[in-house]
């Protein structure tokens, strides 16, 4: 039986406690009184998958089954969530390809002979063949890809784009042309956190630019309360209008999945355990990869991560209409993710892992770092932020690890060029943007080679909007001071530095809670 | 290369700072709701009541227990006469407040009936790795109870069938501040299901000598002392309900005569006005302190005809 997530607090019993930083992690000393947030642990897992998948294809939420929605000389084409998803990546088999083999089973017992299988990757950089093989299996990968019927999908390939229209709110709606001009568009979800899915899937994930400015934008994202809300989310509400209109004009048959917290396995999965209950051996394990992270050069530091494969377990799978997929699906996350917390603090402290939705098989350069520290994690509440508006925002990385030049050559320039000038993210919006947008190298960056499309770091700025524009006071511990003033933030070598560079804004004797993060969670802050 | 052997011995000492390393591990406060009933394993200590553990038991205890118990404590015992007219097996029943009342009361038995006496351990505490299972089993004879309910290997009426006497705290934890909790039923149940006798025992001083947290006796050698009482017998239908109480009554006005004489205390419990051992309701600092204040040394010798 799991056991549900909950707020420690922090006494003289209390060992070091696990803080996450990028290549590596410490063990910190938490001050008496510190809340820290723990999630629910890992729920079961489904045991037979196979049997599950068919069960919610052919018995779907709000729609026909499966089968009767397949026939003879229809244009099939499958979507599915890209390598941003799940984080990190699951072991094989992985819960996508185990779902297209599922429905192409079907599929092919039905006669259907036009079937495109696309990567909803937006202006996410292309897959490698061997990350979508990985992704879809062997089996599928062999059928489909050398024949071009898998791919990753073209967000600036004008001939693939069909614009459906426009919402109430003037936003433009224009997706991939095949998925739009198909009899039926499955779309195969990973529903890791509460902000995935619904109709974040579709309009956002087989859109073009024109279509995802209207939403990703610092308006919108300082609006957002928050993205794991989508019902208090400008973003979401934003998509969830293009969705509706999709639906009028095109037959979507959403398949959601949700998986459990077993985010680490052996020899890591000390990391999943709260710390006081570790075990001689986890203790022994931790020390052993403490030294020897400590010991290997960073090369081999971003191998023995990014190497990893999740153990990740099945806690539930709905096909069907979208939102009523989605309600389903949001109950689950947050039964594996919610935690109840009690009031707001003044200093929020969080440790950035290794590994964001941008940075599989690549590098977390400062700019996601800042991303999934002020973005995803900031905004990994319910009700209202952990932080009080004034507060600050604590966040352990080195900022070190440089930049991609094949994963992210436009953030390299919006680094140097950008930051350098503002870190404001509505004035860089408003200069610089279209600039970055439209560029054609970064274009033909992205269409031909696997960069970010050349607005993406503008994006991951946006992002963090919300958590700027509400706090007082950004440190970085352990982080490179040039790096954090590049940022707009600053550095300190310890926590105790850092409480006292945030006493301006906090005072003296701050309350403090810390986000135990990951595993996945979300703070339901009452 | 040197950097990095301090940072790993830095890691080490944190680690064994934090995680108590030789030291029961600690849970957090805030965190005590939410840790897991511990999965019960079944130990198996009928091997600890071979003739062979005995005659390890003995040396154990003659040669270095009793030396190092007796170098750390003073002890006083009385009413062991009430052993006299007994056989056995009995169950000895005793307040509880530290991990020295164990080797207090086995070591203040006579030895034949020392040499016969198994001590019921919580199963959770003592038997949670085999190395403390198998160290509490040989020098104390202890055999694991669920205070949680359970599976156990050996019951402890298979003990007492097997004509061994038992020590049991009908508490079934240490007090957390040397006064007497409430008696769980177990003792009048294993009393009144197998027809035994009860000792009741009453001893003061182990909880300002070592008292919970604590690894190893205070220094100076404090004052234990330890009172056996009469037997108590289980009326033929009389319930466990019925019983403890009793028991619980017996131990007070041994603590009571402890305190004072048998004669005060007898008078007290005859108007019914023994102290409640449950002590006063005041606050934790005055009833801690007034647990840990010197038991004080019983006179010395016969009074002098002639004082100085």
């Amino acid at each position: 039986m799991s056991r549900p997530g909950f707020v420690l607090e922090v006494d003289d019993r209390t060992p070091p406690l696990v803080v996450h930083e990028g290549l590596g992690f410490r063990l910190e000393d938490f001050p008496p009184g510190t809340r820290v947030i723990y999630p629910p642990e890992s729920l079961p897992a489904i045991d037979d998958v196979d049997a599950a998948i068919r069960e919610a294809l052919l018995n779907p939420v709000d729609a026909d089954p499966l089968p009767t929605k397949l026939f003879a000389g229809m244009r099939l084409t499958i979507a599915f969530d890209d390598i941003s998803l799940p984080l990190p990546p699951m072991r094989a088999p992985d819960i996508r390809q185990r779902i297209i083999e599922a429905v192409l089973t079907m599929a092919a017992d039905a006669g259907v002979d036009d079937v495109k299988i696309i990567a909803a990757n937006a202006l996410h950089r292309r897959m490698t063949p061997a990350e979508l093989k990985q992704i879809v299996g062997e089996r599928v990968f062999r059928s489909f890809h050398p024949q071009g019927d898998l791919y990753n999908h073209d967000a600036e390939d004008r001939d693939d784009l069909l614009h459906i229209g426009m919402t109430d709110k003037g936003e433009d709606v224009e997706i991939n042309r095949r998925a739009a001009e198909s009899d039926l568009l499955v779309y195969v979800n990973v529903n890791l956190v509460a902000m995935d899915g619904g109709h974040k899937s579709v309009p956002i994930g087989l859109a073009s630019y024109k279509s995802l400015r209207q939403h990703h934008n610092p308006a919108t994202m300082v609006a957002s309360h928050s993205f794991m809300d989508h019902t208090k989310s400008h973003l979401h509400h934003s998509a969830w209008r293009m969705g509706r209109l999709l639906k009028d004009h095109l037959d979507i048959f959403q398949i959601e999945t949700t998986l459990n917290n077993d985010v680490f396995g052996a020899p890591y999965d000390f990391l999943l355990k709260r710390e006081w209950e570790w075990s001689v051996r986890d203790q022994a394990s931790m020390l052993a990869v403490r030294r020897g992270l400590g010991a290997a050069p960073r090369r081999l530091r971003h191998k023995l991560f990014h190497d990893l494969r999740s153990p990740y377990g099945l806690t539930g799978i709905n096909a069907g209409d979208t939102e009523a997929v989605h309600e389903r699906t949001i109950a689950m996350v947050h039964r594996q993710q919610l935690t109840e917390v009690q009031g707001q603090t003044d200093v929020l402290v969080m440790g950035v892992p290794y590994l964001g939705p941008y940075n599989v098989n690549s590098s977390m350069n400062p700019i996601l770092a800042t991303c999934m520290g002020l973005g995803y994690y900031f905004n990994s509440y319910r009700g209202q932020p952990v932080v009080r508006r004034g507060g600050a925002v604590i966040l352990y990385h080195p900022l070190d690890e440089g930049f991609n030049q094949l994963h992210h050559p436009s953030y390299v320039d919006f680094y140097e060029e950008i930051l350098a000038e503002s870190t404001d993210p509505a004035v860089i919006a408003e200069k610089y943007e279209q600039q970055f947008a439209t560029d054609p190298w970064y274009v033909h960056l992205y269409r031909t080679s696997h960069a970010y499309h050349g607005v993406h770091p503008f994006y991951m700025w946006y992002w963090a909007a919300h958590a700027m524009d509400h706090v007082e006071e950004v440190i970085w511990v352990g982080a490179d001071r040039r790096v954090a003033q590049r940022l707009g933030f600053r550095a300190a070598s310890t926590l105790s530095d850092a409480l006292e560079m945030a006493s301006g804004a906090v005072g003296t004797s701050p309350t403090i809670s810390y986000l135990h993060n990951p595993p996945h969670l979300i703070a339901d802050v009452r | 290369m040197r950097k990095w052997a301090q940072e790993g011995l830095e890691d080490v000492r944190r680690v064994a700072d934090g995680w108590r390393w030789g030291r029961r591990s600690q849970v957090p406060r805030s965190a005590e709701p939410f840790v897991p009933a511990r999965q019960s394993t079944v130990f198996h200590t009928d091997w600890a009541r071979t003739r062979a553990a005995q005659v390890a038991r003995e040396v154990a205890q003659k040669g270095a227990l009793e030396p190092l118990f007796r170098s750390q404590v003073r002890t006083s015992v009385e009413g062991l006469d009430v052993l006299a007219g007994l056989e056995g097996p009995v169950i000895f029943a005793a307040n509880h407040a530290s991990h020295l009342d164990t080797p207090l009361i086995l070591l203040s038995l006579p030895t034949r009936w020392r040499r016969r006496t198994a001590v019921a351990a919580a199963a959770d505490y003592f038997f949670d790795t085999w190395w403390r299972a198998v160290g509490s089993s040989i020098v104390f004879n202890t055999f694991p109870i669920e205070r949680r309910g359970g599976t156990m290997a050996t019951t402890p009426g298979e003990v007492l069938a097997d004509g061994w006497s038992l020590v049991i705290f009908p508490e079934g934890t240490r007090s957390p501040d040397g006064f007497v909790g409430r008696f769980q039923f177990g003792a009048a149940y294993l009393a009144t299901q197998h027809q035994v006798p009860v000792i009741p025992i009453a001893h003061r001083g182990t909880f300002a000598a070592m008292p919970r947290g604590q690894g190893w006796p205070s220094p100076g050698r404090r004052r234990l002392t330890v009172r056996f009482g009469e037997p108590l017998r289980p009326g033929s239908d009389e319930s466990p309900r019925e019983f403890a109480p009793r028991i619980r009554d017996a131990v007070a006005a041994l603590l009571d005569e402890d305190r004072s004489t048998w004669w005060e205390a007898r008078r007290r419990a005859a108007d019914g006005a023994t102290h409640d051992p449950a002590g006063p309701d005041t606050a934790q600092w005055r009833r801690v302190w007034e647990q840990t204040a010197t038991v004080p040394a019983p006179e010395a010798g016969p009074r002098r005809a002639w004082p100085d």
